[in-house]
């Protein structure tokens, strides 16, 4: 096997551009340059969705890494009726509802302070524009913060399904097969996440505006 | 179309995806009902609030643990530690494991010489009465074949009655003797040993004394065999000369 090392220079090769298609390719012939390609192109949406998911930096980074080595592992077995994105954007859902689901199990006091852990990462929110006053960028911290909490008060189902929707931008068709479930379902679902989101807001933003 | 209709349908509503006609009712009725265009407005904020949250950071280093784990796993672990190159991976793991083995030695060491000062060297030897027939090593303490002896925790027995008629006393020839009587779990006696005396003298005195009843001697309250022993002496008054 090739140097890891080597791999993890992959922007000096020729891995730069090639198609999802011509990675998996390379990825199923145990290139571990391609797959190291394939981890650098995927790794921020899958660590922004899981940290989101779980509340939980340090958790999101140990769930990031597990649905890598998942993929690596079941790459064999995508048959490409999906993309590669959503296919990942999967795993990373199941793996994160299975770790919570242990949680809730071991841990049920702690359940509730994930919520607190948040402010100090959005704290480190990218700046603005540069016209960005710096009370405007503290508003927009404090508004990213009680999104967050908002969204951990919600199910994890509703969670899931508003971050594929609203943050990833995905379609009701690619969040259906990302969720593993009809597409009908994903859009009365999304009503009542929707729904749901906006009650919880309302209760804290609404409350603290004149 | 009522309140409840054009709230069900907000979400599809948002999304484009009702039909046209549809569509246009829900709008009409948004800029008739105030309340449901409240409702509306809260819902496209929280969308625009989601959809404005920014990217976390914080996946920096993920590639190189992942492709670390799949070097693991592909190699076997022993092997990966034992043959990764100093530069490449974890460089102090051998000065590491060097200094937990010392601090590992330290620590047992002085484990084994704190085990050394407190050791109390051989146990006494257990004292025994050599030649006793009565005396059983192997009966449980507290039976009559192992009697306890009068202490702190165990009560003494108490005579019931008077100890031995007078006439037996009377046949007793002058002197002194030493008696052990084993005073049984029942309040009976059990043995009784002539320990130092003229033995045929006494056996009138001792065969009475097999008699006796006793209140069983006590050891937290349960009725134990105990060892009583006694000195029983007749001595002569006779008158004075005068």
């Amino acid at each position: 096997m090739a140097s890891v090392d080597m791999a993890l220079a992959s922007e000096a090769l020729p891995w730069e551009g090639a198609s999802d298609g011509r990675l998996l390719e390379l990825c199923r012939g145990g290139d571990p340059r391609a797959f190291a390609r394939l981890v650098a192109l995927h790794e921020g949406m899958v660590f922004n969705l899981a940290a989101r998911l779980l509340g939980d930096p340090e958790e999101a980074k140990d769930a990031s890494q597990e649905v890598f080595l998942q993929v690596f592992r079941t790459l064999a077995r995508f048959e490409g009726r999906s993309s590669l994105r959503t296919w990942i954007f999967r795993i990373v859902v199941n793996h994160c509802r299975n770790r919570q689901r242990w949680w809730r199990r071991r841990k049920k006091d702690r359940c509730c302070a994930i919520e607190d852990l948040t402010p100090s990462q959005e704290a480190r929110l990218p700046a603005g524009p540069e016209s960005e006053s710096p009370y405007e960028h503290a508003r927009r911290v404090e508004e990213a913060r009680h999104v967050q909490a908002a969204l951990l008060r919600l199910s994890f189902d509703h969670r899931a399904i508003l971050l594929l929707r609203e943050v990833e931008g995905l379609s009701c068709e690619q969040v259906a097969a990302a969720l593993h479930v009809p597409e009908g379902t994903v859009k009365s679902r999304l009503a009542r996440a929707r729904d749901a989101l906006r009650r919880q807001l309302e209760a804290t933003l609404g409350s603290a505006r004149p | 179309m009522t309140c409840r209709g054009v709230r069900r349908r907000l979400s599809a509503y948002l999304d484009g995806d009702l039909r046209p006609a549809e569509s246009g009712e829900v709008r009409v009725h948004l800029e008739a009902c105030a309340e449901c265009a409240e409702r509306c407005l809260g819902l496209r904020a929280a969308l625009g609030a989601l959809s404005a949250l920014p990217r976390l950071e914080g996946s920096d280093g993920i590639s190189a643990r992942v492709l670390d784990r799949i070097e693991l796993e592909r190699r076997g672990p022993g092997f990966a530690l034992l043959v990764r190159r100093w530069g490449a991976g974890r460089p102090l793991i051998i000065p590491s494991l060097l200094s937990a083995a010392l601090i590992l030695m330290v620590v047992l060491a002085g484990a084994l010489a704190l085990d050394r000062i407190n050791d109390p060297g051989p146990l006494p030897e257990v004292a025994t009465r050599g030649g006793s027939e009565t005396w059983s090593m192997s009966a449980p303490s507290g039976s009559e074949g192992n009697p306890l002896f009068q202490s702190a925790d165990v009560t003494a027995p108490r005579a019931r009655g008077t100890a031995f008629p007078d006439h037996v006393l009377a046949e007793m020839a002058e002197g002194t003797l030493f008696v052990e009587t084993v005073v049984a779990r029942d309040g009976t006696v059990s043995t009784v040993t002539l320990l130092n005396g003229d033995s045929r003298e006494a056996r009138p005195l001792l065969e009475a004394l097999r008699r006796e009843r006793f209140e069983p001697g006590r050891l937290k309250g349960r009725p134990v065999a105990v060892s009583v022993y006694r000195l029983i002496s007749r001595m002569d008054v006779l008158a004075s000369i005068t």
